[in-house]
């Protein structure tokens, strides 16, 4: 058995665009044990998304490799891919657009079992898919309606169905609550916060909402342009941060707090783009510490145990 | 480039000056500046339905609120609530059908809006009170420079030649931070952030008195958003701009506004300033929105939702619409009409149980 659950090193996606290469994930390493949660964050057009599904291998990865339980699962294909795919599963952002609007809710869910033959008759599927129905909520009566006769709550619900449906021990959560109403995402993330203790399942969860990845993370990674620049524990990233991004990300989180105003760090300019990106800091154009040094290629050093930054002055601004 | 935004400005002009070109200044110019105390912009009473195979949609039941120079309030709601329509209706910019203004008054310094006829409200649009829309994605032509999308605005609302206008635009887009040499860029040039700021522009642009701002940052990042609502923030400083702010992101609320009117199913259930509901929140609703939001400095493990979905607005219950999710609901909650009582100077909310405890 390994060590970890999940192993990712130094994994790369590049897309090509016709100005030259997108460096959409760009050396990222961390791993992920079972029954723990990894927050991502950063700003729109980061590589989040990018990331997650180049893990669960939507995506062929350029460079790297991702271990699951020890096994390496970086670009497998055919029946190998089928087989590992059941352990590692995705719950996608929109919920109106993911499900099938031609096919019935029971048999959305029930597809993939029938699929990977994890059951042999129907019947087995069905009482199943009925079960994890039960579990994530969707009520008894909306088992045959389509897509459109639910709200976005109860479609995530199903979204969350299926991506249990084949058992899986990993989980990408791709921003699941960022299109839904405030007091319904409570109620989701209350539901996988409890499927996480009741399954011991491993999540990845991608937003750019910090304040519920606050709430359902243990490891909190922050991305700026496909880059990793600072990954530690959540309440250590919240109360000693070290990465100049990372004060800035929290900086601009409007404090509810109304007896304090807020003590942002301002940034200039807007986020530059990851199509041949120079070496050095990427964050530099925008750092109001950059300095020379800033512009030789960055190393992602533990400065404390489980706390990476990628910043070569994180010791001087601190 | 430059010479071409003159060109068909003066073009639009010209057709601009053939349709409304006679056109009486209204009562409402120049008046503002003296009456700082005194509600400024008053919604009495408003109620609008949407009308969709052959069902009634109430949206909006009876909202109130005042609002004066250079103050702010916040529309607090779940999505369905009624805030995007309630901004709507104080522009008038529903869509009739299927929307319908079935009550209610919106007074601005002394004129009610719902008296005026189309063209006189043209005046007021864009010039007195203007808008932030949701989605900067939509809100701007897509076929159309952005620098013109602003002179439009300002042609129709001034006595500007068009050297002027690009002139009073040039200064918009650097108050926004954007160079004016962008002016000539289409919207698909710019990125979401840049995209709403010049949104902004365009609303600021002629010195609006009331800036109706629907989620202005909801599609943006964290970053973006807080540079967007301290361009806001100053710009209505300059301008003493009062506002109505539509978001159910409570920390921007405590940042930016003065009074709070938390809104369900188309009432405001509960109204105050933004100390006595963020300190005193006293609507079961209120309480539960609070209690479902994922706070940043609050470490507990699991938040508490509110149970179930808001009412289908075709058949509201009788009495208090939150009654059927609301934890302290009696019999009596589930008849008649709620009246609104203040329970602290200020501090108004629509619930017969709490307003016994307190």
């Amino acid at each position: 058995m390994a060590e970890h659950l999940l192993e990712v090193k130094n994994l790369k996606k590049y897309f090509k665009v016709p100005a030259g290469e997108n460096h959409a994930v760009d050396d990222i390493t961390f791993t992920l044990d079972a029954g723990k949660t990894i927050g991502v964050v950063g700003e729109s057009g980061c590589g989040k998304s990018t990331l997650g599904r180049t893990i669960i291998h939507l995506q062929n990865a350029t460079d790297g490799k991702v271990f699951l339980n020890g096994e390496d699962v970086t670009n497998v294909s055919g029946h190998k891919l089928r087989q590992v795919r059941e352990k590692m599963q995705i719950v996608f952002q929109d919920p109106y657009s993911s499900l099938n609007p031609r096919q019935r809710i029971e048999t959305t869910v029930i597809e993939p079992m029938m699929n990977s033959k994890r059951f042999r008759t129907h019947k087995q599927a069905r009482e199943e898919a009925n079960r994890l129905m039960d579990l994530v909520g969707v009520d008894y009566r909306l088992r045959q309606a389509y897509p459109h006769e639910l709200d976005g709550g109860r479609r995530q619900r199903v979204g969350i169905a299926r991506a249990l449906a084949l058992n899986p021990q990993f989980i990408v959560c791709d921003e699941p609550v960022s299109a839904l109403d405030v007091s319904i995402q409570a109620q989701v993330l209350n539901l996988l916060m409890d499927l996480q203790d009741s399954m011991g399942l491993a999540y990845m969860f991608v937003t750019h909402d910090l304040s519920v990845v606050k709430h359902i993370s243990d490891d909190i990674m922050v991305m700026y342009l496909g880059q990793m620049v600072e990954k530690c524990d959540k309440n250590e990233l919240f109360s000693n941060n070290l990465h100049p991004y990372t004060k800035a990300l929290l900086s601009a989180i409007p404090s509810t707090d109304i007896f304090s105003p807020m003590q942002r760090v301002e940034l200039k300019g807007e986020i530059t783009s990851a199509i041949n990106p120079k070496p050095g800091c990427r964050f530099a154009p925008r750092c109001p510490y950059a300095t020379d040094a800033c512009l030789e290629p960055q190393t992602l050093r533990e400065l404390a145990p489980n706390h990476f930054v990628s910043c070569c002055r994180a010791e001087e601004i601190n | 480039m430059a010479k071409d935004i003159k060109r068909v400005s003066a073009q639009q002009r010209k057709d601009y000056m053939r349709v409304y070109g006679n056109r009486k200044k209204s009562s409402l110019h120049d008046t503002y500046a003296e009456k700082a105390d005194k509600p400024f912009l008053e919604v009495k009473d408003l109620e609008v339905i949407y009308t969709s195979n052959k069902q009634i949609v109430k949206a909006v039941n009876g909202v109130s609120f005042q609002l004066k120079r250079g103050e702010s309030l916040a529309l607090v709601g779940e999505t369905g609530a009624g805030k995007t329509t309630i901004c709507r209706s104080i522009l008038r910019i529903l869509a009739d059908p299927p929307a319908k203004m079935t009550g209610g008054d919106i007074w601005m310094d002394g004129v009610n809006l719902t008296d005026l006829s189309e063209e006189e409200m043209l005046e007021v649009r864009g010039a007195k009170i203007a808008m932030i829309f949701q989605d900067p994605m939509t809100a701007l032509n897509p076929s159309m420079q952005v620098g013109k999308q602003i002179i439009e605005g300002l042609m129709l609302h001034n006595d500007y030649t068009p050297a002027q206008a690009e002139e009073r635009a040039k200064e918009m887009f650097e108050m926004v931070g954007i160079a004016p040499n962008r002016m000539v860029e289409y919207p698909f040039e710019f990125s979401g952030g840049m995209k709403q700021r010049v949104v902004i522009a365009m609303a600021l642009a002629c010195n609006p008195v009331v800036l109706l701002a629907d989620e202005p940052t909801t599609a943006l990042d964290v970053t973006i958003q807080a540079q967007v609502m301290d361009l806001i923030r100053e710009l209505r400083n300059k301008l003493n701009t009062a506002m109505v702010l539509v978001t159910h992101d409570l920390g921007v609320v405590a940042q930016n506004c003065d009074n709070v009117a938390i809104v369900y199913s188309g009432q405001i259930i509960e109204y105050g300033s933004k100390e006595s509901i963020f300190l005193h929140p006293t609507h079961p609703y209120t309480i539960g929105l609070f209690g479902a939001l994922p706070n940043m400095n609050d470490n507990s493990e699991r938040l508490t939702p509110i149970a179930g979905t808001m009412p289908d607005p075709t058949r509201l219950p009788d009495g208090c619409a939150f009654a059927p999710r609301c934890p302290h609901a009696t019999d009596a909650c589930r008849t008649g009409v709620i009246p609104e009582k203040e329970i602290a100077p200020g501090h108004k909310i629509r619930c017969i149980m709490r307003d016994k405890e307190a």
